[in-house]
């Protein structure tokens, strides 16, 4: 009997220590699948879908789109501002090929004009040139006409249409600039040169290449020859500067 | 019975209300965490099915894990190391292993109550 009952309450507190036992399992259990629905709930709360994360991050990928879409947009800008400058120095290039033809043309004509206004007189001269002194042959009592040896219009005529020709830019008389319309007359033992008389010896004086000048006054039988067999004393020097005054006002009308 | 349902419904609720907010930089760690606990209750199910299932193994295994795996992420972090790559397969790997095993468990136990079934409605 006693045996029994000490059996029973052995029993009774093995029972109630399985009991306890569970009961702990059971708050364990609890406490275990709190943390794992919190874990569970928070995470998804955290990194899931419509979180603030997701959100940051689509937020971020449609910023990076609109991004990406500008980089798009500015490199197709940059293309055709890259083309358009191409286009543009084209244009450039054929504006200053035109600009240094027109140069070109406008260097020519302005070289032109000058030459001409040389010629024409207009302005005062300088440079290299020929100095040819014409005068009278000297008294021969045994010639009875003295237009044998004096200085004729036309043989100053002569050597400044030879010089003319052989290129003089500018041409004088005794200090006098000729022109274009400038006439020669003789008047008796002088010449007028444009209304201005002038007496012998006459100093032409031409701005040119002076060889050229020279060898096409030298040539055989030409002015020279012509002018010395007249008995006309002829002094022909090359010079190195010559300066010439412009046309005067006075005169030219 | 009720209590780890109610437990489940009160961590359920607890992280869907409460306001607790994280930097972006620590969710590795809570997915981490996440893996570890899934992993473990995996593991508690299939020991429970192999018949090898311990109350004390299988809590101190499900915090543990839980705490190191996000611990060691971390550490890896702090000294330039990916170890959270690592805790991601060896969990993931273990999880579907788990997952391998419980799935042939339960078929063995499905064939086996068949088998007895038959065997009754033919007697």
């Amino acid at each position: 009997m006693k045996k029994m009952r000490t059996k029973k309450k052995v029993m009774t507190v093995s029972l109630k220590t399985s009991d306890r036992k569970k009961r702990n399992n059971r708050i364990s259990y609890a406490l275990v699948f709190l943390v794992l629905g919190f874990i569970l709930s928070f995470s998804y709360r955290t990194l899931g879908p419509g979180s603030e994360t997701q959100q940051l991050r689509s937020q971020i990928d449609s910023k990076e789109e609109g991004f990406r879409e500008e980089l798009i947009e500015q490199k197709e800008r940059n293309k055709q501002l890259t083309d358009e400058i191409s286009s543009k120095q084209k244009t450039i290039a054929e504006v200053e090929q035109t600009l240094s033809d027109t140069e070109e043309n406008h260097d020519l004509l302005v070289k032109e004009a000058k030459s001409l206004r040389l010629l024409l007189g207009v302005v005062p001269a300088s440079g290299q040139g020929v100095r040819v002194e014409l005068a009278d042959g000297d008294y021969d009592p045994a010639e009875q006409n003295p237009n044998e040896y004096i200085v004729h219009e036309s043989q100053v005529l002569l050597v400044v249409n030879e010089l003319k020709i052989a290129g003089a830019q500018a041409l004088s008389i005794n200090g006098q600039r000729l022109n274009a319309n400038s006439s020669i007359k003789c008047t008796g033992p002088v010449i007028t040169i444009d209304g201005q008389t002038y007496p012998a010896p006459f100093v032409v004086e031409a701005i040119g290449d002076s060889n050229a000048l020279n060898s096409s006054l030298m040539l055989k039988g030409g002015v020279m020859d012509s002018l010395l067999s007249d008995n006309i004393e002829m002094k022909i020097e090359k010079r190195k500067e010559i300066l010439m005054p412009a046309l005067r006002d006075d005169i030219q009308g | 019975m009720w209590l780890p349902i109610l437990g489940l419904i009160l961590g359920v609720s607890l992280g869907f209300l409460s306001d607790i907010q994280i930097p972006q930089e620590y969710g590795n760690y809570l997915s981490i965490a996440v893996l570890a606990a899934l992993d473990t209750l995996l593991g508690g199910i299939r020991a429970h099915l192999q018949r090898v299932y311990d109350d004390q193994v299988f809590i101190t295994g499900f915090f543990f894990n839980i705490l190191l795996a996000a611990g060691l992420a971390f550490l890896g972090v702090h000294l330039g190391v990916d170890l959270y790559l690592a805790a991601i397969f060896a969990f993931g790997v273990r999880l579907f292993q788990n997952l391998a095993v419980i799935r042939r468990v339960l078929l063995t136990k499905w064939s086996e109550y068949r088998k007895v079934s038959t065997t009754n409605t033919s007697k």
